[in-house]
């Protein structure tokens, strides 16, 4: 994976945008929401392996602990620990289907308002969701969220992409927004449309979200997603900076596998005075 | 869905804050199907501290359940009947299809293919 040869001619290259889209609502409908929905099978077949942090963190929750698996694509994290439960929530249907028939909770809602009732969950991921959401606003609102439908003591695990990343991709430094390709090779349709419902299959394109098959668009479809890409220090900066500073103490961070990560524990309610 | 997730959730629509009447959800034209899976131990017991107990068994009287007692017995461990009859009720009884209708707004969220919609409109947000 640190080896890359170099891309072939015309595969598709992340755009950068000069600045965050006007419409956020709108651009998370079409650049993430739809491309879900149309990417699901494909996706779905190239996510089946935990990510070592994430693995850990699961592993570290007691036995019993009730969990939220905010943007739960696939559900490949939702099995990791079956000494725990989790309910999982997208906004993609084609990826719930696949989460509901591997025999997990799956419900379909926005990230920014779960419908959970608050202080239930014993802890949360967020994994690769918050930065397809396009305004500082609407990150802070999703961490915000999620740390109410925690209970006091419990934990948030959040996973973003990292501007900094030294996989597959090199981003322009100078910018934060891009439309990101998705690529999916024609000759691989009918292959992960059926290896969707197993879960499992040999494409290589896990840890960083890039085709590393040869492809060239007059034979593969692409589609584009929009993120925003964190800079180090960023997500702590994002609830530090916000009145989620007085609700939570970030216990853990780091970078992992071109991500930047944070862990949230929920601070125990406030004596009233 | 599982009637767990059920418990979990209230309406949501910014209007509709009534804790009276945004939690339980009704369910209507409800198809329910049972899917067996390993009894937890741990979990069932750290449910019981996070579940609404009387929504729990007051849905579970109106979709026809019986078994589940009126209170949580003192000792739930030393109870396996009501354990098992619990991890029935809440962890092996799934939703396949129907609604959810919140007392207070008359919101519906509906459920398809076990997988209960709980998108809103943008006026609703
Ligand atoms: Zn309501």
């Amino acid at each position: 994976m640190d080896s890359e040869p170099a891309p072939p001619l015309g595969k598709p290259q992340p755009v950068g945008l000069a600045a965050a889209p006007a419409d956020a609502g709108r651009t998370e409908a079409e650049f993430v929401h739809e491309v879900y929905d149309q990417i699901a099978p494909h996706f779905s077949s190239t996510r089946y392996k935990a990510w070592p942090v994430v693995d850990q963190f699961l592993q570290g929750q007691a036995s019993g602990s009730l969990g939220a698996d905010v943007g739960c694509g696939n559900g490949k994290y939702m099995g990791v620990n079956p000494r725990l439960f989790l309910l999982g929530s997208d906004r993609s249907w084609g990826l719930l289907d696949i989460t509901n028939r591997r025999g997990f909770e799956a419900m379909q809602a926005d990230t920014l308002t779960l419908g959970y009732r608050p202080n239930r969950f014993d802890f949360a991921l967020s994994i690769a969701v918050i930065h397809h959401l396009s305004t500082p606003e609407r990150r802070c609102a999703a961490v915000r969220e999620m740390v109410r439908i925690l209970r006091p003591g419990g934990q948030l695990l959040v996973f973003v992409w990292a501007l900094e990343q030294k996989g597959k991709r090199r981003f322009d430094q100078t910018q934060q927004d891009f439309m990101v390709p998705w690529v999916i090779p024609m000759n691989s349709v009918h292959n992960t449309l059926t290896a969707s419902t197993t879960g499992e299959t040999s494409n290589a394109q896990d840890a960083a979200e890039d085709s590393t098959a040869p492809v060239t668009s007059s034979t593969s479809q692409v589609f584009h997603r929009y993120y925003h890409l964190f800079r180090e220090g960023e997500l702590e900066q994002l609830v530090l900076n916000s009145d989620l500073a007085s609700q939570v103490t970030v216990t853990e961070q780091g970078y992992d596998r071109d991500n930047w990560y944070v862990i949230l524990t929920k601070r125990e309610a406030e004596k009233s005075p | 869905m599982r009637l767990l997730t059920h418990n979990m959730l209230q309406c949501h629509v910014k209007k509709c804050t009534d804790p009276a009447l945004n939690f339980p959800l009704q369910l209507q034209d409800i198809e329910l199907e049972q899917v067996e899976t390993e009894e937890n131990e741990d979990l069932l017991l750290n449910l019981i501290n996070k579940v609404d107990y009387n929504a729990l068994t007051t849905t579970a009287a109106q979709l026809g359940l019986v078994g589940l007692p009126n209170a949580i017995p003192k000792d739930p461990q030393a109870d396996p009947a009501f354990m098992t009859r619990l991890h029935e009720v809440l962890l092996e009884t799934n939703i396949t299809q129907g609604k959810m209708a919140c007392r207070g707004c008359g919101h519906v969220y509906t459920i398809k293919d076990g997988i209960p919609n709980m998108l809103l409109a943008e006026h609703e947000i």
